[in-house]
């Protein structure tokens, strides 16, 4: 049996990271779950990759680039139609500097 | 006039030789939708509305003589992550639960500007992370074929929708098999195509190198007449490959089958395959060696890590896509936090689904100082080798013939506690993705119970054309796709 690949305090530092709050009977569903497929991970152990380049994309696409131009875009008020709260043509967020 | 088991050419030929109008064929499907649906629950929404107005848009044309769209009056379902301007976009998530988007996805306005008609958006899991809808926050989609199995996922609505006869052709997309696998199980067809072939914009980011819009129908050839559509070059998506399409819907006859080399991967017919799947999967290589067709045995050794590599980088995309879920800009939110963070925390911790939350944490911790090379560099790596395995056979022989899914449907609460479980029924659809070639799912018969099984047809980058001529040469000898459940 190999030892834990993740503890309760990585978890609890994960979700932090990935700004997601999780109450305490998901941590603990969560745990074992994450655990398991972690494990499952193992597997890519064996295999030599050793010069070999690794695929961030399947195509041989790079860089697309397009020429700097103004295009069409949406109206302000149309852009902020589906925001929660707005104020004067502007998103509304929570303080982002505590005082 | 039953119209839902007419062709997408037939439906657009009743309109032209002025047989029945666009309004009245909409009026049928909502009827249809409205009497079927509640028993699988494959939409979310039924764009009644919407879709009488594209009707009636539709018929002026052509009272005025104007010209008409190639998919004129045929009636489309769309998986609930396409954008629809105007029309509620949940991603089958509480996240985004009265969302209505600013713009549409450029997939469904190329539909549209063809005349296509919306008949609804379909459950899926939440944004595509599951295989069978049993993760939306929303309700299960069932099996037309049995009301207690799964649908398969994610696009699982849009499959059973299309086996019910709901629409004529519906949208998914694949990212490790949500087309092949739903469509497999519910018993019609289903492309996957080339990684770049069919613009990702205006569709909610799963995982950016994998997300592969596509469709379904019952017949290859509708999937030709779509997918003519809604192939090519979009300036709004990166990865968007220009390069000219050929015509599909003219090529349908263009492979011989005699002579052609089809590949049995050895691995996708191994202990973990059902006997009843693997039959049948094996009389349909049979039938085509029947028609001249040479079966070859060949070899894609890293089907194991498949899993593996797909899990690690899908969920690291995952990770950085769903970063845009703030609750500020759209989205469901609690509002009174103290400070951003808590209201991060607090607005992702409530509305985000179990799955949702699992598939950040694989993702975060994978790509977290530590672990990024262990992990992300590592499966990256071995994609590398995954994607030169299926070159390297579609060099030796013409197309690869696999099973879509080890399995038919299962009972829905199955496998519902145990995510490496679930992700297990993945296993013979996600190292395409992995490599990024096309395939197309079709039916082939039914096991035991009378659940439906497919298998997929395998081609190298960009032959789209060649796996639908195939896929359509079998539809003329055989009839699986002609069968409709009983609801």
């Amino acid at each position: 049996m190999s030892s834990p690949k993740i503890s309760m305090a990585e978890l609890e530092h994960i979700a932090k990271l990935a700004r997601i709050n999780l109450s305490e009977s998901e941590k603990n569903t969560f745990l074992p779950q994450l655990e398991s497929v972690l494990n499952s991970f193992d597997v890519l152990n064996q295999i030599n990759t050793d010069n070999i380049e690794p695929t961030f994309r399947v195509n041989k696409q790079s860089n697309v680039f397009h020429q700097d131009e103004v295009g069409e875009s949406l109206p302000q008020s149309i852009a902020l139609s589906t925001a929660n709260i707005t104020k004067d043509g502007y998103f509304v967020v929570t303080n982002t500097i505590k005082k | 006039m039953d119209y839902s088991t007419l062709s997408i050419q037939q439906i657009r030929q009743l309109l032209l030789d002025k047989k029945t109008t666009a309004t009245e064929i909409t009026k049928f499907f909502i009827d249809r939708v409205k009497n079927i649906d509640p028993k699988i629950n494959a939409f979310i929404t039924i764009t009644e509305k919407e879709a009488l107005k594209q009707a009636e848009i539709l018929d002026a044309k052509i009272t005025k003589g104007e010209k008409i769209g190639k998919l004129a009056g045929s009636i489309m379902a769309v998986k609930d992550i396409f954008l629809t301007k105007d029309i509620q976009t949940t991603s089958s998530s509480q996240v985004l639960k009265g969302y209505i988007p600013q713009y549409s996805s450029t997939i469904y306005q190329k539909l549209i500007d063809e005349d296509a008609i919306i008949i609804g958006k379909t459950n899926t899991d939440p944004f595509a992370f599951g295989g069978s809808t049993e993760n939306s926050g929303f309700f299960t989609s069932k099996n037309p074929w049995n009301l207690e199995m799964v649908p398969g996922g994610s696009s699982g609505g849009s499959a059973a929708a299309t086996a019910a006869n709901l629409c004529h052709f519906a949208l998914g997309t694949d990212t490790g098999g949500s087309i092949r696998q739903p469509a497999s199980l519910c018993g019609v067809s289903g492309l996957k195509p080339t990684f770049g072939l069919n613009s990702r914009y205006g569709i909610t980011s799963m995982a950016s190198s994998f997300d592969c819009p596509g469709v379904f129908a019952r017949t290859v050839a509708d999937i030709a007449t779509v997918t003519q559509i809604t192939a090519g070059h979009d300036s709004n998506d990166a990865t968007s490959i220009d390069q000219s399409i050929p015509d599909y819907t003219q090529l349908l006859d263009s492979v011989n089958l005699s002579g052609l080399k089809i590949g049995l991967p050895k691995e996708y017919f191994s202990s973990a395959i059902n006997n009843e799947v693997k039959d049948k999967v094996m009389e349909t290589a049979k039938l085509f060696e029947s028609k001249g067709a040479i079966l070859k045995e060949v070899s894609l050794p890293s089907t194991d890590l498949g899993l593996a590599v797909y899990y690690i980088l899908v969920p690291s995309e995952i990770s950085s896509n769903m970063a845009r879920y703030d609750g500020i800009r759209f989205g469901q939110t609690i509002p009174d936090s103290t400070d951003i963070i808590s209201y991060y925390m607090n607005t992702r911790g409530q509305f985000m689904e179990p799955e949702v939350k699992r598939r950040i944490l694989i993702g975060t911790y994978a790509l977290s100082s530590g672990y990024y090379d262990a992990y992300y560099t590592k499966a990256a790596k071995v994609r590398t080798l995954i994607k030169k395995e299926f070159t390297d056979v579609l060099s030796e022989v013409d197309v690869i013939l696999a099973p879509c899914s080890p399995t038919t449907a299962w009972k829905i609460g199955e496998k519902v506690n145990d995510p490496l479980e679930m992700y297990l029924a993945d296993i013979y659809t996600v190292c395409i993705n992995v490599a990024g070639v096309p395939s197309i799912a079709l039916p082939c018969g039914f096991d035991s119970q009378k659940l439906p099984i497919g298998f997929q047809l395998i081609g190298n980058f960009f032959e789209e054309s060649k796996i639908i001529s195939i896929g359509h040469q079998y539809q003329q000898i055989t009839s699986f796709h002609t069968e409709v459940p009983k609801l």
